[in-house]
């Protein structure tokens, strides 16, 4: 049988030849699996209904057979503290985001040309406190900014917007107090560095910032409004946040139970490079900023100028922004406006919390 | 990620998020007790939100070729990115491994001085209160008392703490302890004194004793542990609320 496609000349090729053939050197254009062989939209949906029925089946087994059974005690510790972490930054991610997609959805997009300046130097300052009133997760800000963009608001207004939005809105400056009670002072030192950090950066790009640095998101801005389009900008942001908010609680818990303390208290002595190391974490945790401070707040052996550096730098630089933001505007944009914002809230936290902390 | 696979992925985080909140006390072990309404909303937000988006796809299939659906942009509005499938993470180690509040572990890793150094007396009254009987504290109170109450308006009376116990890895005696949370377990610092007139019990057995305060010689704030004379040992059940 196997020796059947050997002896048949491939002027008339049986079927395994052509399949064979057909195998190795696919017809250009043709995509694999071709389109006849038909996947409708409605055997994904069974595939997706039967996918869930059997991972509901799994946790409901898993509970039956494991809950309350397990006893290692490092892994249940860290359990704790990722479902804490996860717990508690899900009230503050799902009213962020239902707040955002309010903006999104409800308020006709001509309303921020109406309200932006035209002036570039005037509109900066403008965009940075329109932040502070405004709630907005990052991965929210993002598309937000590019659609200002495309809507032509200057784009350094929309950066300044991009970067103060998440930083000191509402939200954010409430969840800073509930994390550090009795410091008020931790919110104003965020609000003040935030909002300096990020109109420096607008002075900056509307200066010295080229327009082809910036590639413009050509789709996306056709979303219609009212509450269909709440609903979808809410779920659509929530999934976009939520998977990296998870992926944040899960280093975050992972550091918080595996370090040993030691380790980050032989950091946390030295003035500089406990600024720089929590800086550092917060760009690799990628944390909402919703919820940061109260991740920070585990860090006790911190200065409070290296857990400002952290509630600073973590909103406006981070994995998870760089990554939607070179998605939006290119890596050409995020290789230059990225060490920019970076040295910017930097600076900012250190004048900031050596006045105020 | 689908839409329809988006919609049960809410539903399933919110269910979690309701079940911890409203079928069993177990946010308790997570969160602040205050948390708990901010919580019931987020998870019956999420779960209406993940209905609506079922439903909304089991009626109408997706249109999956949207008209200006750019794959190059990455951004369709439609679709999530592979890293919200974690949203399930938090729902499997809710409903599989029901996390139980930390304990002894935590306990034992903790830096105590940090408590002392947060530690606000703002909400602990400068005196003692006068009682006949023992005074009922918390460890917090106590801790915060014994390390900063230079008049030592504890010295020979008698007082009742609840805690859990943890093993002193470098010396004599063991633990009664307990976490503090600010916020949510991740914040937890360790509140303890050091018994040693008593044998030890196991780890993460909760007990109310009740005793003196060693005064220590000297400066009090230079003390690593304060350490508890037990007069009277009581076993008890592991409290709805584990933290203070």
């Amino acid at each position: 049988m196997s020796e059947q496609p050997s002896r048949t000349p491939a002027s008339t090729p049986s079927l395994g030849a052509s399949l064979i053939r057909d195998w190795d050197e696919p017809a250009d254009g043709q995509e694999l699996p071709p389109p006849e062989w038909g996947r409708p939209p409605r055997s994904r949906t069974t595939a997706t209904v039967w996918w869930f029925v059997l991972f509901i089946a799994v946790l409901l087994a898993g509970q039956a057979l494991l809950a309350g059974r397990l006893t290692h005690e490092a892994f249940l510790a860290w359990a704790t503290v990722f479902t804490a972490i996860s717990l508690q930054a899900l009230p503050f991610l799902v009213f962020g985001v239902a707040l955002s997609a309010a903006i999104t959805a409800l308020v006709p997009p001509q309303v921020w040309q109406r309200i932006v300046p035209r002036r570039a130097a005037l509109a900066v300052p403008a965009a940075g406190l329109s932040g502070a009133v405004l709630p907005g997760c990052e991965c929210a800000s993002v598309p937000v900014a590019g659609g200002l963009i495309r809507r032509g608001v200057p784009p350094a207004a929309a950066l300044t917007f991009l970067l103060a939005a998440p930083a000191i809105n509402p939200v954010v400056i409430v969840a800073t107090m509930v994390a550090f009670p009795g410091q008020p002072e931790m919110a104003v030192a965020r609000f003040l560095a935030s909002l300096g950090a990020a109109v420096a950066v607008g002075w900056l790009w509307a200066a010295f910032g080229r327009t082809d640095w910036l590639r413009l998101p050509r789709t996306g801005g056709g979303r219609t409004t009212g509450w269909r389009a709440f609903a979808d900008t809410m779920r659509h942001d929530l999934m976009h946040a939520g998977g990296f908010l998870v992926l944040g609680g899960l280093v975050a818990s992972g550091v918080n139970v595996l370090v040993p303390r030691e380790w980050l208290a032989a950091v946390a002595d030295t003035p500089v490079l406990s600024v720089l190391a929590l800086a550092l974490l917060a760009v690799v945790l990628s944390i909402c900023s919703e919820a940061d401070a109260f991740v920070v707040v585990s860090f006790t052996e911190f200065s409070a100028t290296a857990k400002l550096a952290f509630l600073v730098v973590g909103p406006m630089v981070d994995l998870k922004l760089i990554a939607l933001q070179a998605g939006a505007f290119g890596w050409a944009f995020v290789r230059r406006f990225v060490p920019l914002t970076l040295a910017a809230t930097l600076l900012g936290t250190v004048l900031v919390g050596g006045l105020l902390l | 990620m689908n839409r329809l696979a988006q919609g049960m992925v809410m539903v399933l985080l919110g269910a979690a998020a309701l079940s911890v909140t409203v079928a069993s006390q177990d946010y308790l072990n997570y969160v602040r007790g205050e948390f708990r309404p901010f919580l019931i909303a987020a998870g019956a937000v999420l779960v209406l939100l993940g209905l609506v988006a079922v439903v909304a796809e089991l009626r109408s299939p997706e249109d999956e070729a949207e008209p200006g659906h750019d794959p190059a942009h990455g951004h369709d509005h439609g679709r999530a990115p592979v890293v919200a499938w974690l949203l399930l993470l938090p729902v499997v180690v809710i409903f599989v491994v029901a996390p139980p509040a930390l304990g002894a572990y935590t306990a034992a890793a903790a830096d105590p001085a940090a408590a002392v150094e947060r530690a606000l007396p703002d909400d602990v009254p400068a005196d003692t209160p006068d009682a006949d009987g023992p005074v009922e504290m918390s460890l917090r109170e106590f801790v915060v008392r014994a390390w900063t109450d230079e008049e030592r308006s504890m010295a020979g009376r008698e007082i009742r703490l609840t805690g859990f116990a943890v093993p002193n890895p470098d010396g004599e005696g063991w633990y009664l302890a307990r976490l503090q949370i600010a916020c949510c377990a991740a914040d937890a610092i360790v509140n303890r004194v050091l018994i040693v007139n008593q044998e030890e019990p196991p780890a993460d057995s909760w007990w109310t004793v009740t005793g003196r305060w060693v005064e220590p010689e000297g400066d009090i704030r230079r003390v690593r542990d304060h350490r508890f004379e037990v007069t009277e040992m009581v076993p008890v059940d592991h409290p709805p609320d584990p933290y203070e």
